[in-house]
């Protein structure tokens, strides 16, 4: 183990304590949102009271924890909230960003007290403020990243409504812009967790690099994306500068001075815990968080000095502040990139962004307090309107001179203390490395600190020097609450700078320890002298070069100049990117959706058509039937007619025929008759002899006259059935015309009928579901059951 | 674990809302009081005699009762397991909160002595389905239900609900008739259709495939999804608000359960594996999770944009059958819940707000959380709950869901879901964040009173929105719970 010189206890013996403080510390402000929301609008010294003092019992609630932190840990475990356990951990590093947490609220809420008088929705500011303050806190308490990310979530969402206060179009097109990027990047970070969950079993922030497996760029390129986007990391950052600004300031301050380091808190834990190996790790395990680091290095190099620039070129003061606080993560995230960069060795980069957090908070949030105390007063932030304000309220000028020149790290003010470390990690890697990049990276660093100058001293030219627009000129009277805060930032940026190695060695150091760095540059940090020759000719030269670029460049107003609105990142990458997907996604679903609705229409019109060809089948089919039956029936008409005309005539012949039976009868009588009087007239013959040729004549004449009657009847019948047989033909003639008549009458009807077509499915309804739509469906089952049973 | 118990409760459960509908009906005539208090007083009763059966369930027990046979081996008969009990006992839970709603809802609207008997019946219909002890039984109810819900779709009886129906019916017609075709082939190749035995179809084959594909239309056509979804957004809007409630927080949810009951009853897991059926259910659920999300940000009728997204959940749904591994199903069944209570939630909140205000489209609605804090409050959380935001139980079973794909290896799922949370954020924030904090160039600060819809009507929504908390954060979650015996009872048998 590292063996530390005085002061710095040797082997820390960590203790594990149990206390279910942490919880509380997060519950409280998170129920006294709730609880200011139902005070209601009316009741205004309660709510004060009640935002007050919530924001001060939290901040003495971490106050407390402060030494079980600086012993060891504080675990308090809720088991099975959320199925997997909610895990609240405190150790030292949770420990200082709680405390930052807990104390610029609280000097935050008491800024607004003053200035929020003027402003519409107190209720609801001052409910989402405190609600704010337990998701912050129970982001830096949180266990496991499953707790972290629950209180990030709650974090963003309730955070969303202090950043749309105002509720005009640029803070709800701001405030959106915040809220997508913070849905994404939860998402993003939602996916990073699964993967880690499933990859190793635990959401625990332990190192775990080992266990990663081939996922591990993934996850962290994840993890980045979703811290980054809340702390602001180029290109990340472009909802950074429109939401900071549109916030109300106190909202600001906490925006910029706290919530962004929740995003530098995860990339912290993610970097130097969760992506280190356990101990003894393979080197390649090294090699590859040493990657990591030298990547994150970069991407803080970028911000640093995109940001930097970019805040120059600003004319509403708020913005400028926005932009500077992109740079100055910049400069958190570079320290953390050099930390992992050099593995263990890396407790001055460690040290440096830690410290850098801490004195960002200060300045940051005091310099926006400020800003807002000159907008509560004026109603202005655009730069050119205001001016020579430092006579007109020399408290503001004096306390922003203070935190200008911490953010400028001028010797002295807090911020020259953090960027000394973060500095000399930097020529640190160099000189471990010796790679041209990092000697880039360090000319880098010094040009954006010079910027950084410049751009100070045009926010302080353009709010407090110079003449006073007649809008502006009349006296000021700066209430007391906000003189308390803004004193308060001024001490601690002074007192922090007069005595820097006071917090690195409480806090800090212990920290480091904590994490596990060693080596030289622990030994180096140790005993860091601050005053020395060599950082202060560091932070000399900076000065230098900021005159030299500030002077020129004031005097021809390159500082004036505005960017065209295509060269931003937004109109570059963020603009096509979303018009892309959301082309993609309404258009193309929409798109399909319509296609598959269009394919049902069409089928479902196809399947009337089908179907009314069938109908139309079955029509036919049906007339064909009707036709054949009338035809038959016509038939039968006709061959029963023919029948009863056969009938007729058979009756008639009959008739004829008995007629002539009768007259054989006559005949017959006659013949016998005739034979008689033969036998007469023979016996007559006998008696009478000569007589008897003459009789003889006589019968035969007789006979003859009625062979000629009998042929004369039969001829006679002839005729009669003649007769019968033309008329039964006439009768068969006129049944056949009248049923040829009733066939087109028929047909004429039918025609009539077809006309309303019965297949039109669109009047369908349960109403008159009929029996044929039964009788089709059984029908088509059955096929269904056929096919299938032959199809075996 | 104790197969043979048998008891009459699960079938009183569903005789007795069935049997009291020509009460309600022949009640509704004399007076709308009585008929209200006698409809409520039946989803109460029943969902008590569903709730009932709990300790039992949770004991291990699956309680059989077999009514009479029809034909050989082919019997109506009723089981009652986990799976069925889960679904039982939430759509009892919804059906009395609707109910409730309803009385004042359906006070402004016509026909009410139609509407409330054929709720009632649906009810019984739709615990006749969860309770089924085989696809024949399960068949006849799916049907009843079906065509009894189509009179609550076309209920306002205007050209537009009109037309729904017809849509509706026709494809409800088309999903049955596909239904009993998988059902035939299943009891050709198995011989019964009972849901008490083991898998029914013991090896793939070009039948069995034909009657997956049936089950598959069949009850997806009732799930909603793709592309069997185009009769759902139109359908669903045009059904008065609690009927829109029941439709999509429940009656959905039969076909996810036919389904669920296909695959682990009709196959197996292995079998649907071993076919690479799981593959065809995962991208149609990928296609549905996309287009349903996709459209409903395109939607401007608020009722229509709900519905779209009812179909993008159900594709979430469909996706964890599609990877049917323990954790997918616990995020399945537990989503089946959570997208029930949620959406019931939001249909009821967006009712309350038609009701009182008149408004459908989402355009109009800037300023309206002003006008009504209480029910936009509700619709923020349930919105916030679809999203997936931590301690709500949307993110439970998203979680569960992702955590179920990673398992299998398929974290191009897990981007599917994220891009829709995504996707769902971007169509629910639009409503909630003009709700609250736009249209001010309307009404002056303090010009705007509350006008909230009434009590009746605010505390079902009330209570569901909690349920979204309760069952996210709170470590005893009875949904959660039985999500997860569910879960192994059906990959293992049982965890007993």
């Amino acid at each position: 183990m590292f063996a530390g010189p005085e002061g710095v206890p040797v082997t820390r013996e960590l203790l594990h304590g149990s206390s279910s403080l942490p919880v509380w510390i997060v519950l409280l402000p998170l129920l006294a949102g709730a609880l200011l929301y139902l005070i209601g609008e009316k009741r205004e010294s309660l709510r004060k009271a009640v935002a007050l003092g919530a924001s001060f019992l939290a901040l003495v609630g971490v106050a407390w924890l402060m030494p079980a932190a600086l012993a060891g840990t504080v675990e308090y475990r809720l088991a099975d909230f959320m199925q997997l356990g909610l895990f609240f951990k405190v150790d030292l590093v949770g420990w200082i960003f709680a405390g930052l947490i807990a104390l610029v609220w609280f000097l935050a809420v008491l800024f607004s007290l003053a200035y929020m008088d003027h402003e519409h929705n107190r209720r609801r500011y001052y409910s989402f403020l405190i609600f704010t303050l337990g998701a912050t806190l129970g982001v830096v308490f949180a266990g496991d990243f499953f707790t972290l990310f629950l209180f990030f979530e709650l974090m963003t969402f309730s955070s969303f409504v202090l950043v749309i206060h105002e509720q005009n179009r640029q803070a709800m097109e701001a405030g959106a812009l915040y809220l997508y990027l913070g849905v994404a990047g939860g998402l993003a970070l939602f996916f990073a967790i699964l993967l880690l969950y499933s990859a190793t079993g635990t959401v625990s922030i332990v190192p775990l690099l080992g266990q990663l497996g081939g996922q591990r760029t993934l996850i962290y390129i994840l993890f980045l994306i979703g811290f980054g986007i809340k702390a602001g990391v180029v290109p990340l950052h472009i909802w950074l500068p429109q939401a900071h600004p549109v916030a109300p300031s106190p909202a600001s301050a906490l925006l910029s001075g706290i919530m962004i380091k929740a995003g530098a808190y995860g990339i912290l834990r993610v970097t130097l815990i969760l992506f280190t190996p356990a101990e003894h790790g393979a080197a390649s395990l090294w090699s590859y968080q040493s990657l990591l680091g030298y990547i994150l290095l970069w991407l803080g190099i970028v911000t640093m000095f995109s940001g930097a620039l970019m805040a120059l070129l600003q004319q509403n003061a708020k913005r400028i502040l926005a932009y500077s606080s992109v740079s100055q993560i910049g400069y958190i995230v570079m320290g953390l990139g050099a930390a992992a960069y050099m593995g263990l060795e890396g407790g001055m980069g460690f040290a440096g962004s830690v410290y850098h957090i801490i004195n960002h908070a200060f300045f940051k949030a005091g310099l926006f307090m400020i800003v807002g105390t000159v907008y509560m007063l004026t109603h202005e932030l655009e730069l050119p309107r205001l001016g020579g304000l430092a006579r007109k309220m020399p408290f503001a000028a004096a306390a922003f001179l203070v935190a200008a020149c911490g953010i400028a790290g001028i010797p002295g003010f807090n911020g020259y203390a953090s960027k000394t470390l973060l500095h000399d990690a930097l020529l640190e890697a160099y000189k471990h490395f010796g790679f041209f990049s990092l000697y880039l990276a360090e000319r880098i660093f010094v040009v954006t600190s010079a910027l950084t100058v410049c751009y100070f001293i045009k926010l302080f030219r353009g709010l407090f020097l110079g003449p006073v627009p007649e809008k502006l000129d009349r006296s000021y009277r700066l209430p007391l609450s906000v003189r308390a805060v803004l004193g308060a930032f001024s001490l601690l940026i002074l007192g922090i700078g007069l005595f820097p190695n006071l917090v690195l060695e409480k806090v800090i150091l212990p920290a480091a320890h904590l994490l596990g760095f060693e080596g030289y540059g622990m030994k180096h940090l140790a005993h860091f002298h601050f005053f020395e020759l060599h950082p202060l000719e560091a932070m000399g030269v900076v000065l230098v070069l900021a005159l030299v670029i500030y002077l020129p460049g004031a005097l021809r107003g390159w500082f004036n100049w505005a960017p065209p609105r295509w060269l931003s990142i937004h109109a570059l990458l963020y603009q096509p990117l979303t018009r892309l997907f959301m082309l993609a996604v309404c258009r193309g679903g929409s798109f399909l959706d319509l296609a598959v609705g269009k394919i049902y229409d069409n089928s479902s019109s196809a399947a009337r058509l089908w179907c009314r060809y069938i109908g139309d089948i079955d029509t036919s089919l049906d007339r064909l039937y009707e036709r054949s039956g009338q035809v038959a029936r016509g038939l039968a008409d006709r061959s029963n007619r023919v029948d009863q005309a056969l009938d007729e005539a058979y009756a008639k012949t009959g008739r004829a025929a008995r007629r002539l039976v009768d007259r054989t009868t006559d005949l017959d009588h006659a013949l016998d008759e005739a034979y008689a009087k033969t036998g007469q007239a023979a016996r007559r013959l006998v008696d009478r002899a000569g007589d008897f040729d003459h009789a003889l004549d006589q019968s035969y004449e007789t006979a003859g006259r009625i062979a000629r009657g009998l042929a004369r009847e039969g001829k006679r019948f002839d005729e009669v059935l003649d007769e019968a047989y033309t008329k039964a033909g006439e009768g068969a003639r006129r049944l056949a015309g009248k049923g040829r008549e009733w066939e087109n009458e028929q047909s004429r009807l039918r025609e009539a009928g077809s006309a309303p077509s019965r297949w039109n499915p669109s009047q369908w309804n349960i109403k008159n579901l009929n029996f044929d739509s039964l009788l089709l469906a059984a029908v088509l089952g059955v096929i269904l059951f056929i096919i299938f049973y032959y199809g075996r | 674990m104790n197969e043979a118990a048998a008891s009459a409760v699960p079938v009183f459960a569903f005789l007795f809302p069935i049997l009291m509908t020509p009460v309600i009906m022949f009640a509704g005539r004399r007076s709308g009081r009585l008929r209200n208090a006698l409809a409520l007083a039946t989803t109460v009763v029943t969902f008590l005699a569903v709730i009932s059966l709990y300790p039992r369930i949770i004991g291990g027990e699956v309680i059989q009762f077999t009514f009479f046979e029809i034909l050989p081996e082919l019997h109506i008969s009723f089981r009652v397991d986990l799976l069925s009990f889960c679904l039982a006992a939430l759509s009892a839970f919804i059906w009395v909160l609707c109910t409730i709603y309803s009385i004042d809802y359906m006070a402004r609207e016509h026909a009410g002595s139609r509407y409330y008997p054929v709720l009632i019946f649906t009810l019984g219909a739709c615990l006749g389905i969860f309770m089924a002890g085989d696809f024949f039984t399960l068949f006849i109810f799916f049907e009843l239900m079906s065509l009894i819900a189509y009179i609550l779709v076309i209920h306002e009886e205007t050209p537009a609900a009109l037309k729904a129906g017809y849509k509706y019916l026709i494809m409800t017609i088309i999903g049955g008739l596909a239904l009993f075709f998988g059902i035939i082939i299943t009891f050709e190749l198995g011989g019964t259709v009972s849901l008490s035995g083991g898998p029914l179809v013991q090896e793939t084959s070009l039948l069995a495939f034909l009657a997956f594909i049936s089950f598959l239309i069949g009850f997806g056509m009732k799930a909603g999804i793709f592309p069997l979804h185009v009769w759902l957004p139109d359908a669903h809007p045009v059904a008065p608000s609690p009927a829109s409630a029941l439709l999509s927080g429940i009656m959905l949810k039969t076909g996810a359960y036919g389904l669920l009951r296909v695959i682990f009853h009709v196959f197996s897991v292995e079998l649907v594996k071993s076919g690479g059926w799981d593959k065809i259910m995962g991208v149609i659920a990928v296609i549905t999770i996309l287009l349903g999300s996709a459209v409903a940000l395109t939607q401007d009728d608020i009722k229509r944009r709900l519905a779209y997204s009812s179909i993008g959940q159900m594709g979430y749904i469909l996706l964890g059958m599609s990877i049917l591994n323990e954790n997918t199903l616990i995020g399945d069944i537990f989503h089946i819940f959570t997208h029930a209570m949620i959406k019931s939630t939001l249909f009821l909140a967006a009712g309350a707000i038609i009701w009182k205000t008149g408004k459908r489209l989402i355009s109009e609605m800037p300023g309206i959380g002003r006008q009504m804090p209480f029910t936009l409050g509700c619709f923020s959380l349930a919105a916030l709950a679809m999203i997936g935001i931590p301690p709500l139980n949307g993110f439970l079973s998203k979680w569960t869901l992702g955590l179920g794909a990673l398992e299998a290896g398929m974290p191009f799922y897990v981007l599917i879901l994220l891009v829709s949370s995504l996707l769902n954020a971007l169509y629910y924030l639009p409503i909630i964040v003009p709700a609250f904090f736009g249209g001010l160039e309307s009404d002056h600060e303090h010009g705007f009173d509350i006008k909230e819809a009434t009590p009746r009507m605010l505390v079902p929504v009330a209570i569901l929105a909690l349920g979204t908390l309760i069952f996210g954060l709170l470590p005893s979650n009875i949904p959660f719970d039985l999500s997860r015996l569910t879960a192994s009872y059906l990959l293992r048998g049982g965890p007993f």
